[in-house]
């Protein structure tokens, strides 16, 4: 009865040494969390307040976003609006083709990687260098992140040392030191930032009152590549948006001490104007299946999250799988979510990679119900077609024997005769309930037979 | 219809209910009994250097960076600067700086962070130099975020960073590294 999210977790668990230390480097996350939770008094307020923020806002996009929109353009920034990924990515060609731009640094974008705007721009001779260190590492090695903060993850010092080796990065054969590792890539990077000629960013947030976008980052290499380029482009998703500064102080106390277990990134940095009289600041509005997704009665609210990546960390099935096991680009329980309302029949095998514990949905900072939600994506599977075989034809005998009382007598009269089976025979792969633990033994007298006589006395 | 338009009008055909702003100014946020000794804290913690000014801010500097060759600031104050952010060619002379200086306006006690609104032409300076320092006034320390966004201004220049301690990431298999793209270190100078 696997899916693909289970087969695939099945081959990332081979590795023994690695998915225990992928388990623990996580729950560490999960722990620093926990303690900058509990360093502030107030933690449980902040998340009912960036809650409800959330919900007015993403409630109240189209107020919102217009007011962004002409606060952004009386600062003087060009705005685009795009309609989908298609559009999106035209839209970033046209602007630097109009610049004459051959080469482009980017910050950390989950909407360039949700449009693929990347291969689309290389295909038309656009060289397009990510500055953050785990980004670089990944498009070096042709790979997709594995998590959306911590995208290089799934790499050892090992495979950063070679790979840096091969690329010409670094020169000291067999140093895999990762400060040696990282001081090279900032070498390498400068030199990419005094190049550029346009430089890109996402944005954490974006302020409909002033007009501005903030972007949060440890390494400052969206300052970096805004700092060189008299082009700044940036890239948002419509649910970015909020009202205020009053609002933004709630998420930037949240958002790393959520996501890193760290008190703030190091840089929360807003861009208001084009940095330069000569210079441009574009920002392109992307909707991209975000308008239809607000009208999902049980699935709207994922359009709260803040992408903190806390749902991952803290996710038994994310820590003992890894990022590459989902098939959404997105993975743990916020991905499997995103991915379902982007293309439910491509995505469903993530449904899966779910035990309902609901760990992510009580340290979610913005209280989106992942783990709820997920439930109800599983009732859905049968409606959408990708419900299991196996799984519907036992859940339709059980609903069989459950609706008739003559046949669940009978079946819990002779269920202890199973209890004799060989052991074998019930682990022999027919049976998907044996697979990795033992079997339950039936009693020997149901328990309603057990009932039944405690009435008659 | 134009883009935007079609955009907004598929948004309002599909929300549903839609949700009252909160009440925030009931927010009950951390306030530490002294700020500066929490501020201080926090910026060690994130990997901030702070000192207090004594004597010459110049003959300071020397003494924390004997080695500093290309001292890059538009302050005044710093006569032993070797380049002026506001005055360079373009942004990628800045390259190369050891050590640029900055103002400051405010630091935020529960994290180390530090309002700096762009007052300099180039804004790469704050990045680019491998050492920054900022020269912070000792008493404007505020307890937390809510307080600081009610004091964030900018200048001409329509660009602020809060920044707390130096450039960093563990993005090489989890271990924490000082200086990733920006500036390697910072040093944090209470005048």
């Amino acid at each position: 009865m696997s899916t693909l999210h289970s087969e695939k977790a099945k081959a990332f668990l081979q590795d023994e040494a690695y998915s225990q230390w992928h388990d623990n480097t996580f729950w560490s996350v999960r722990t620093k969390r926990d303690t900058m939770a509990r360093g502030l008094p107030e933690w449980e307020q902040l998340r009912e307040k960036a809650s409800a923020i959330k919900r007015h806002t993403v409630t109240h996009l189209d107020e919102y976003l217009d007011q962004f929109a002409t606060n952004a353009e009386k600062n003087g920034v060009i705005v685009h609006w795009a309609a989908d990924a298609a559009e999106f990515n035209e839209t970033v060609y046209g602007i630097l083709k109009e610049h004459g731009v051959r080469k482009m640094v980017k910050s950390k974008s989950m909407l360039t990687e949700e449009c693929e705007m990347n291969p689309y721009l290389e295909a038309r001779g656009i060289e397009v260098v990510e500055t953050d260190l785990g980004e670089r590492i990944i498009q070096l090695k042709g790979q997709k992140p594995s998590h959306i903060v911590m995208p290089a993850i799934h790499l050892n010092h090992d495979d950063v040392g070679e790979l840096f080796e091969e690329k010409g990065i670094s020169d000291e054969k067999g140093n895999h030191d990762p400060t040696y590792l990282t001081y090279r890539a900032r070498l390498s990077l400068r030199n990419e930032f005094l190049t550029a000629d346009a430089g890109m960013t996402g944005a954490n947030f974006g302020i409909a009152a002033t007009g501005d976008i903030v972007v949060c980052t440890n390494e400052g290499n969206a300052d970096m590549s805004t700092s060189c380029p008299k082009l700044h482009i940036a890239a948002i998703g419509l649910e970015k948006v909020i009202p205020d500064y009053e609002c933004l102080a709630v998420f930037q106390r949240m958002l790393c001490r959520a996501g890193t277990g760290q008190p703030t990134t190091t840089y929360t940095s807003h861009f208001r104007k084009a940095r330069a009289k000569d210079a441009e600041m574009h920002i392109i509005l992307v909707d991209n299946g975000r308008s239809d997704w607000v009208g999902n009665p049980d699935h709207w609210e994922v359009l709260k999250c803040i992408r903190c990546g806390s749902c991952m960390n803290t996710c038994p099935v994310y820590r003992r799988s890894g990022g590459y096991s989902y098939s959404y680009f997105i993975p743990g329980p916020v991905g499997i979510n995103l991915g379902m309302l982007r293309n439910p029949r491509e995505h469903s095998g993530n449904v899966s990679a779910c035990t309902l514990c609901l760990s992510c949905q009580s340290v979610c900072p913005v209280k989106i119900d992942l783990g709820d939600q997920v439930y109800k994506w599983r009732q859905e599977l049968r409606a959408l077609g990708a419900a299991n075989k196996g799984k519907k034809a036992l859940c339709d005998a059980m609903s069989l024997m459950f609706g008739s009382s003559g046949l669940y007598r009978t079946a819990t009269a002779v269920s202890p005769l199973l209890n004799i089976l060989p052991h074998g025979l019930v682990h022999s792969g027919v049976n998907p309930w044996a697979e990795g633990h033992e079997m339950m033994e039936f009693p020997k007298k149901p328990f309603h037979s057990i009932f039944k006589d405690l009435e008659k006395e | 219809m134009s883009k935007k338009e079609d955009i907004l009008a598929r948004y309002r055909a599909h929300v549903r209910e839609r949700f009252d702003r909160p009440v925030l100014d009931d927010i009950q946020a951390i306030t530490y009994p002294d700020p500066l000794a929490q501020f201080v804290r926090m910026s060690q913690t994130v990997g901030g250097r702070v000192v207090e000014a004594e004597g010459n801010i110049n003959d300071l500097i020397r003494k924390l960076f004997p080695e500093a060759k290309e001292i890059a600031s538009n302050l005044p104050e710093i006569t032993i600067a070797t380049r002026n952010p506001d005055t360079v060619e373009s942004a990628r002379a800045l390259n190369g700086t050891d050590v640029g200086v900055i103002r400051g306006c405010f630091g935020v006690a529960e994290n180390g962070c530090i309002w700096i609104p762009q007052t300099m032409k180039e804004k790469a300076v704050c990045f680019i130099s491998e050492n920054l320092v900022i020269l912070l006034p000792k008493d404007r320390i505020v307890n937390n975020m809510h307080e600081a966004y009610r004091q964030v201004e900018f200048h001409d220049y329509g660009y602020g960073t809060f920044i707390s301690g130096p450039s960093k990431t563990a993005d090489i298999a989890q271990v924490l590294v000082m200086g990733a793209q920006a500036a390697r270190s910072v040093t944090v100078v209470l005048v």
